[in-house]
C-alpha cells in the first residue's frame, strides 16, 4: 500500500494504492473515487454491538460505518478518500508499540491490518452536541486523518487542556480526563465552552484549527427549525 | 504578550502568550486549547441590558470569556467560520464591529454594544453593533477572505459582508433599487457608508450560506 496526500489549496484529499492482498479500512462516506476492480465490504462498529443496535442508533449519529476496500483480479487499484468539511489531511505512522486515539469524526483510514476498537467516552449524551466517540488504532501502519481547517502537532508535555471540538489524534501515552474548561460548569457554559480535554504526560497530540460543532451551531441558528 | 496570526487567509487561528496577570477578552466558544495554569472568569459584554437585548434580539452569546492567571500561559483561539484574522492595535482610538466579528481584546479594550436601529433589525444581519474603544490589542475574524478598503467618499456593501469600520465613516441602511427588488433579487439590505475611513468586508456571508442550505433540508 501506497498513500500520496493531495494537498490542492485549502481542500485537501489522499489517494491510496492497493496491490493485490493490501486492505485499506475506511470510514463508508469518506471515499470520493475508486478504481473498478476495487470491492468494498461494509460492517458497522456501534456502541451496543450488532446490527441491529447500530441501526437504532443510526440517527443518534452512534454508529460508524466502515468499509474495506480491496482489489480483484489480481491487479492493483486506487481508493480516494476525502475529509467532508473543508480542511486538511494528514498521515500517521503509527507503530506497533504506540496506539493512537482519533476523534470519530476525524477518522478517514488507515491499512486493512491494523485494530481498531471505538472508546465511547462515558460522560457522552449528558449534553446534546457532545458526542465524543475516539476510534483506537494499534498496530503498525498508515492512518489518515482529516481534519475541518488545517490540521497542526502539538506535543504534549505536561499538560494541556484542549477543546473536545478540536481534537483529532493522540498517542495513546497520553492519559486524557473529559471536564470542565472553567473553575464552575456555570462559567463554562456561559463563556462558550462546554467540555474540555485535559491531557497530561507525554506524546503527540493532533489538533484541527476550526471546531465542526461550532460551525454547526452557528449555521444551524440560521436554518429553520426541524419538524417533528 | 507573544502574539502570532496562524491561517490566514483560510483557517486563520491566533496563537498568544499571556504574561503573568494579563488578561484576555474572549469571544464565546472560540478557545481551541490552553495551558491549565489559566484561569475562566466570564463578563458581560457591554452590560446586562445590552447582553440581554443581544441574546433576545440579535441571538448573539450574552458573555465573553476572560482567560487570565498568575503565572500566564499560553492560549489558542479559532472563529467559529473558516477565514481570515485581522489583528488592529487600538491607541485612545474606537472600532466598529458586526455581531459575530469580535474574536478577542486585551483589557484596555472596552466593549459596548450598539443597538442598530430597526431597520438592522430587519435586515437579519444582527441588530447590533460592537463598539470596541481603548487602547489595546483587537482581534476580529471575517467568513472567508477579507478586503480592507479606504473609503473616501461613499460605499455600498452588503449587510452581510461587513466586518468592521473606523468611526469616521458613518452609514446609512439601504434597499438595493427600493422594496421590490429587495425582496426579488436575494440582494439583501445595503449599508451605504459615507465619509473617510477603513472599512474590511468579507467574501462570504453567513446568512446567505444559510439561505442556500435551507431549500435543501427536508422537514
Amino acid at each position: 500500500m501506497d498513500i500520496t496526500l493531495q494537498p490542492n489549496g485549502a481542500f485537501h484529499s489522499a489517494l491510496v494504492h492497493l496491490e493485490p492482498g493490501d486492505q485499506f479500512k475506511s470510514d463508508s462516506g469518506a471515499m470520493f473515487r475508486a478504481s473498478s476492480n476495487v470491492d468494498n465490504d461494509v460492517t458497522t462498529i456501534s456502541r451496543g454491538g450488532g446490527l441491529l443496535a447500530g441501526l437504532k442508533r443510526m440517527a443518534g449519529g452512534d454508529t460508524f460505518f466502515l468499509s474495506t476496500y480491496q482489489t480483484t483480479g489480481g491487479e492493483g487499484g486506487e481508493v480516494g478518500v476525502a475529509p467532508t468539511l473543508q480542511g486538511h489531511v494528514a498521515q500517521v505512522d503509527v507503530e506497533s508499540s504506540q496506539s493512537w486515539l482519533c476523534a470519530g469524526g476525524s477518522f478517514l483510514g488507515c491499512d486493512g491490518h491494523m485494530d481498531l476498537t471505538p472508546r465511547f467516552q462515558g460522560m457522552k449524551g449528558m449534553f446534546s452536541g457532545e458526542n465524543l466517540f475516539f476510534m483506537e488504532v494499534s498496530g503498525a501502519g498508515p492512518l489518515l486523518v482529516g481534519a475541518y481547517g488545517s490540521i497542526r502537532e502539538v506535543p504534549v508535555d505536561g499538560e494541556l487542556v484542549v477543546d473536545t471540538g478540536h481534537v483529532v489524534a493522540f498517542e495513546s501515552s497520553l492519559s486524557y480526563t473529559l471536564s470542565k474548561t472553567g473553575g464552575s460548569w456555570l462559567t463554562s457554559y456561559l463563556a462558550g465552552e462546554g467540555f474540555v480535554l485535559r491531557f497530561k504526560g507525554q506524546g503527540r497530540l493532533l489538533v484541527q484549527s476550526h471546531n465542526p460543532r461550532e460551525f454547526g451551531a452557528m449555521l444551524g441558528r440560521r436554518l429553520p427549525p426541524r419538524r417533528g | 504578550m507573544e502574539l502570532d496570526v496562524l491561517g490566514n487567509p483560510d483557517y486563520g487561528e491566533l496563537s498568544i502568550d499571556l504574561e503573568p496577570g494579563e488578561k484576555l477578552n474572549v469571544e464565546s466558544g472560540a478557545m481551541s486549547r490552553m495551558s491549565p495554569s489559566l484561569e475562566l472568569r466570564t463578563h458581560l459584554m457591554g452590560g446586562i441590558l445590552a447582553g440581554l437585548a443581544r441574546k433576545i434580539f440579535g441571538g448573539e452569546s450574552f458573555f465573553v470569556g476572560e482567560y487570565g492567571g498568575p503565572q500566564g500561559g499560553h492560549l489558542s483561539l479559532s472563529p467559529g467560520l473558516p477565514g481570515t484574522v485581522l489583528h488592529e492595535h487600538l491607541d485612545n482610538s474606537e472600532l466598529i464591529l458586526t455581531a459575530g466579528s469580535f474574536l478577542a481584546c486585551t483589557s484596555g479594550v472596552e466593549l459596548k454594544t450598539r443597538f442598530g436601529g430597526l431597520r438592522a433589525l430587519f435586515s437579519g444581519e444582527g441588530a447590533f453593533v460592537l463598539r470596541a474603544i481603548g487602547t489595546g490589542e483587537l482581534f476580529f475574524n471575517a467568513y472567508g477572505a477579507v478586503i480592507e478598503k479606504q473609503v473616501n467618499g461613499s460605499l455600498r456593501v452588503d449587510t452581510g459582508h461587513v466586518v468592521a469600520w473606523e468611526p469616521t465613516l458613518s452609514y446609512s441602511i439601504a434597499g438595493m433599487g427600493g422594496l421590490k427588488s429587495t425582496l426579488f433579487s436575494g440582494e439583501g439590505l445595503t449599508m451605504d457608508f459615507q465619509g473617510t475611513g477603513r472599512l474590511w468586508v468579507q467574501t462570504r456571508n453567513l446568512p446567505a450560506t444559510a439561505g442556500w442550505l435551507t431549500p435543501f433540508l427536508r422537514g
